[in-house]
């Protein structure tokens, strides 16, 4: 589903990330840990073809990112779901209308669009706040919203950029079981965090980049 | 497109400021252009015929006039009366021809050109043409007059021209600034319709309907302006009694001109806007 190979990327003279390679599977759930500017962000910008890497080629969906057309980028982006720290919710808009932006733009009947938010609002636990602008939602809920946004399309993959981050321990591990949860039900799931507390509950498998090198891989017992 | 609403009517009314520049230049121009061309339609050529021409010879120069498509109009003037009218005209010098013993006026035909003959240019290479027939002595018409009045209409049109390119510019700068404004109030939702797979042109239609809508109503505007500057230059122009007449035949812009106007503003305006969306995508990239 996803495969890196000998990737490396620098920002001016530094280097962000330097030859990584690694292959995730269809249905994996996989936890892209290190340090904060280990390069996690940087990797799932990539997977996204919002960077291009220096060196190597990189792999979703069969579909080779690095050689995409950038009026390709926004096709392959239907397919991958993404979840940031910061929610990015339009703050104009109502929950509903947030989490039916991905379907809007693709031109869906407003039927269909209803439909499909109301299942994506069901599936995270805030279909009761549909009408709402997100700032009169809970951290946790608008995290919700965002979710419900990533995976209203049916992605064949969820890409999380520290999604707990803003999160008490309570919440990041309610958000932690959604995952799983999506998870289940067949779409491939990557996790960055550097946040530990997500590596205990996930129990998956762990990549773990340290200084833009990929370390050797362990599984976690749990 | 309202989020802003300050910022967009500064972008409308700056534009129609600077399109009814461009307006009062057209209009100017249209106006000269008329008086340029009843001017012009008023041009006789006189073909004078060469001496004691036999009548034949006349009748063949006549015909070959006649079927010449660039003539509208022809009047044929006989030695006599050519002296007749010489008489009327100038009854005290009518000493100087009794002298001579004969008559020294040439007979000549009064030649007005069509319309499409109109110019210099065709004036001037029909007279050429017609000073090769045989029997004609001499070609006449008031060269220097329709020189220079060629010579004004092309100038004002090279300074309608560039002044018009230049304001453009400037409308198009206008918009585009308004618009970027407005990509980079919106730079984070730009942003997250980007994330969530959103194609180029679904996000940038909007900018551009959006410089095209500014664009349109910046000259639906300098129209109106336009208008009204038009009716009250004629209004004092009939109060002033010296031009009274006159004021009626300054024209408006037609119809079709004011069209190519608000085309030509809703041009303006999606150029402006696609200046920005490139300056922002490549900012972005
Ligand atoms: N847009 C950028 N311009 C310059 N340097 C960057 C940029 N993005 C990331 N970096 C650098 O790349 C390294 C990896 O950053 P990042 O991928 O954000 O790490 P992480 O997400 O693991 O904290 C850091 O040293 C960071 O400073
Ligand atoms: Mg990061």
């Amino acid at each position: 589903m996803i495969q890196l190979i000998h990737v490396s990327k620098r920002y001016d003279q530094r280097s962000a990330l330097s030859d990584v390679s690694f292959e995730i599977g269809k249905g994996e759930f996989v936890l892209l840990m290190g340090p904060s500017g280990a390069g996690k962000s940087t990797l799932l910008r990539m997977l996204i073809g919002a960077e291009q890497p220096d060196e190597g080629q990189i792999f979703v969906h069969q579909k080779n990112v690095t050689m995409l057309r950038r009026s390709e980028i926004p096709y392959l982006r239907r397919k991958v779901g993404t979840v940031f720290q910061d929610f990015r919710l339009l703050p104009k808009k109502s929950v509903f209308d947030n989490v039916a932006l991905p379907l809007l733009v693709q031109g869906i009947s407003s039927a269909d669009i209803r439909r499909k938010v109301t299942e994506a609002l069901r599936a995270v636990g805030v279909d009761h706040k549909r009408d709402q602008l997100p700032a009169g939602l809970s951290t946790g809920e608008q995290q919700r919203v965002c979710i419900a946004r990533a995976i209203v399309n049916g992605p064949v993959v969820l890409l999380a950029d520290e999604p707990t981050g803003n999160l008490d321990p309570a919440l990041t591990s309610e958000i932690i079981e959604l995952f799983k949860l999506i998870n289940a039900r067949g779409t491939t799931v990557v996790v960055a965090t550097h946040d530990p507390l997500v590596m205990e509950q996930v129990n998956r498998r762990v990549l773990t980049l340290s200084q833009g090198t990929l370390l050797p891989e362990r599984r976690v017992k749990g | 497109m309202w989020t802003n609403r300050a910022t967009t009517m500064v972008a409308i009314v700056t534009t129609a400021f600077t399109l009814a520049c461009v307006g009062v230049f057209l209009l100017l121009y249209v106006n000269l252009l008329a008086a340029a061309g009843w001017l012009q339609d008023d041009v006789k050529i006189m073909v004078y015929l060469e001496d004691r021409l036999a009548s034949d010879s006349v009748a063949d120069i006549e015909q070959q006039l006649r079927s010449d498509q660039a003539v509208a109009s022809l009047l044929f003037i006989s030695k006599e009366q050519a002296l007749g009218e010489f008489k009327a005209q100038f009854p005290s010098e009518s000493h100087l021809l009794e002298g001579l013993g004969q008559n020294p006026l040439p007979a000549s035909f009064v030649v007005a050109l069509s319309p499409p003959f109109h110019s210099p240019d065709a004036i001037y290479r029909w007279a050429e043409r017609v000073r090769q027939v045989a029997g004609v002595s001499k070609v006449d018409y008031n060269q220097d007059w329709i020189d220079a009045l060629a010579k004004v209409i092309h100038s004002i049109e090279l300074v309608a021209i560039g002044i018009g390119v230049i304001l453009s510019a400037a409308a198009v700068t206008i918009i585009a600034n308004t618009i970027r404004l407005t990509l980079f109030a919106r730079r984070d939702e730009i942003a997250i319709l980007r994330l969530i797979g959103a194609t180029t042109s679904f996000i940038h239609i909007p900018y551009l309907l959006e410089g095209a809508v500014l664009g349109s109503l910046g000259s639906a505007l300098s129209l109106v302006m336009l208008k009204f500057m038009y009716e009250l230059f004629r209004q004092q122009m009939r109060a002033t009694g010296r031009f009274a007449g006159l004021d009626n035949l300054i024209a408006f812009l037609s119809p079709s001109v004011c069209l190519a106007l608000i085309a030509l503003g809703m041009g303006l305006g999606f150029a402006g806007s696609l200046v920005s969306i490139r300056r922002f995508g490549e900012a972005k990239a």
